[in-house]
């Protein structure tokens, strides 16, 4: 017990002595900072429609209507590939837009110009859901930061250290040392787990605001702490296996941008791709974000996987120490 | 040219950073392979419905406007319509033809939508007066196609920057630096060099992973070529800001890292969420990836006028960045020097 204190100390050391820490509170404001200046911010506005009336045909007024005064002016407004413009110059009035590459979106865009010149007016739709959206874009994109964090700085964090190590020697020195696999294994994972839930809370309590956080946060963590443990022994897994960290990092580059990003689109746009139940981080991006949305859709086979795949990985952690242990002699 | 050999040499052992230049190719042939119809449904308008709840003509009216999704009971409806991912419109049956039930949380446009579309649908039984004039796009349009081919070109061109920098810092670590202090060779051919090798890997990796991805015509090889070597040498010199700015391999990475996020996630997300023209997107500009990610696809969408402006702006850039290298190399010079 002692023993695994001391190396958990060590450990410590190590991470702070390599700045982690300050590099994970500098992503911390990074991601603050967009989260709450540009990403809150961020809407698409409704369709507008440009008029252009020399005849002063039309009388009424609507909030998306605006007048242009000829008809260079509405085609240049309309080059956005969102907005259209009406030309009552003519006898028969004409809807001018371009195409957004969507048959049904035009359509849509036609009839709505139309519906805009008669003077539509909003009414009340049935709302069922519990968050505005501002209270929705902060959850959402808070979720996707962390498990972005989480998959990168577990992953990330964890190599650097052991690739440090591997440089000193202290895998050789290991061998004879009277400390178990275990322990060197469960020291690295509990430090990296720690800092990635610290990690969690300040973001969660940043950006999703202290109130709802205290509610959130029990179901966040779980899931936080089964995330971080898989990503960390996966990079601990890499980090025996591969020979230098300048391998490992573009290996993880490469991982962060295109493993991740059908994660995203699918999670994030909506996109239907079948296929994608077959991806195993979709399923912990959609456990993360479930519980920042205080669903309970996680099921029981899904804890029962995880748990499996973190023994797994933990036994192929274990193997692969002891054969890097033999080789270093 | 002897010492772009030994530098050739240098990496050729290293297979995986030979595989890194490789991977946006094989990404972007899987990008050719995958079906269209996948990437069509995203930008539409998306409706859901209770099965056997709409009348089949409401139903046409519906898909005459965007998507359609039947649920088998009311609280799938619901579910659907409250999923985060998606602003989808739910549409029930009513008294005077149909209501909208809506989660709360949409986007202003589908909001409207939301609270109108019975109005429109009321309407759609009245004869249109209007006559309809749609400028079809030029180039056969895929919008999220063409962003996912994009966002692996820019991955393409930001290998370099990776390169480079892993490069440098590996050279730090391993004290080589230090001998190059005492080498026969200046400055400027030593940053020459290091640029060399992620620039021309940029190239080739972005050119190759063009090629397979889009069908451009003849006319605009020109300034598609100049956009990527533009952007790629960008990227390069970025890398050695890296390179020299960290003192780890853990330090690189994570610069890496945030640079990869501002420069790949912004401009992406300002392009879908964001109207070309707003004070948003033009501070945007100030990223040299947006001038890229937006020419490439101004040049996808068959938009040729504005991508000469990106590539004017993409040109600024490089003057700036390259000032900026240079005043910072000569100032750590001079500080070496005083030592």
């Amino acid at each position: 017990m002692e023993g695994f204190l001391q190396l958990l100390r060590k450990d410590m050391k190590m991470i702070l002595s390599g700045r982690f820490f300050l590099l994970a509170f500098l992503s911390l404001v990074l991601y603050s900072c967009y989260i709450n200046f540009v990403y809150v911010k961020i809407e698409q506005e409704n369709y507008h429609v440009y008029l252009y009336d020399p005849q002063n045909s039309f009388s009424g007024e609507s909030e998306y209507l605006t007048e242009v005064n000829d008809r260079k002016e509405m085609e240049e407004a309309c080059a956005d590939r969102t907005s259209i413009g009406i030309d009552t110059s003519a006898d028969i009035p004409e809807i001018y837009m371009l195409s957004s590459g969507i048959e049904t979106t035009d359509h849509y865009r036609a009839i709505w110009a139309e519906a805009v010149l008669n003077g539509i007016k909003e009414e009340e739709a049935e709302i069922i859901g519990m968050y505005n959206k501002e209270e929705k874009s902060r959850r959402e994109i808070t979720a996707e930061f962390l498990f972005f964090e989480l998959s990168a700085v577990g992953f990330l964090g964890l190599a650097s250290v052991l690739f440090k190590e591997k440089q000193m020697g202290v895998i050789r020195v290991h061998g004879i040392l009277p400390v178990s696999k275990f322990a060197f294994i469960f020291s690295k994972i509990c430090v990296f787990l720690l800092s990635d839930l610290l990690f969690t809370v300040l973001l969660t309590l940043i950006n999703v605001g202290v109130f709802d956080s205290f509610i959130l946060l029990p179901g966040i963590l779980v899931q936080a702490g089964v995330l971080s443990l898989i990503m960390t022994l996966t990079g601990f897994l890499c980090a025996v296996w591969l020979s230098d960290f300048k391998q490992f990092s573009l290996f993880y580059l490469v991982f962060a941008v295109f493993a991740t990003t059908p994660v995203f689109l699918v999670g994030q746009m909506g996109v239907s791709w079948d296929f994608i139940i077959y991806h195993p981080m979709y399923h912990l991006f959609t456990a993360m974000k479930s519980a920042y949305f205080n669903k309970t859709s996680v099921s029981f086979p899904y804890y029962f996987t995880c748990i499996g795949a973190i023994g797994i990985l933990f036994y192929m952690v274990w193997r692969a120490l002891i054969r890097e242990v033999a080789k270093e002699g | 040219m002897q010492q772009l050999k030994y530098q050739l040499k240098n990496i050729r052992r290293d297979k995986l950073c030979l595989l890194t230049f490789l991977l946006p190719i094989i990404v972007g042939i899987a990008i050719n392979l995958l079906p269209a119809i996948n990437f069509q449904t995203i930008s539409e308008l998306s409706f859901g419905c209770i099965k056997n709840d709409l009348p089949e003509e409401d139903a046409a009216w519906l898909l005459q406007n965007g998507n359609l999704t039947e649920f088998e009971t009311k609280d799938k409806l619901e579910d659907a319509v409250n999923d985060p991912a998606t602003q989808m419109i739910g549409v029930l049956r009513s008294e005077s033809g149909i209501c909208t039930v809506l989660s709360g949380d949409e986007l202003e446009l589908y909001r409207t939508i939301g609270k109108t579309l019975p109005q429109l649908y009321e309407n759609s039984g009245k004869e249109t007066v209007f006559l309809k004039t749609v400028v079809p796009i030029t180039a056969d349009y895929d919008g999220l196609k063409f962003l996912l081919i994009v966002i692996t070109l820019i991955t393409a061109m930001f290998m370099g920057c990776t390169f480079n920098s892993m490069n440098i810092i590996g050279e730090k670590e391993d004290g080589i630096a230090f001998v190059n202090q005492i080498l026969p060779m200046n400055t400027q051919t030593y940053i020459l060099q290091k640029l060399a090798l992620g620039f021309l890997g940029g190239i080739i990796s972005t050119s190759v992973t063009a090629f397979l991805c889009i069908k451009i015509n003849f006319k605009q090889i020109i300034p598609f070529f100049l956009l990527i070597v533009l952007a790629v040498y960008i990227a390069s010199l970025i890398g050695l800001f890296i390179g020299y700015a960290s003192s780890g391999m853990m330090m690189g990475i994570t610069y890496i890292k945030m640079i990869m996020i501002v420069f790949l996630a912004f401009p992406v997300l300002i392009y879908l969420m964001i109207p070309a023209g707003s004070t948003i997107y033009l501070l945007s500009y100030l990223l040299p990836s947006s001038a890229a990610f937006y020419g490439l696809m101004d040049l996808l969408s068959g938009q040729a006028e504005s991508l000469w402006i990106n590539l004017m702006i993409l040109a600024g850039h490089t003057v700036i960045w390259n000032f900026v290298f240079l005043y910072l190399s000569k100032y750590r010079t001079k500080k070496v020097h005083q030592i």
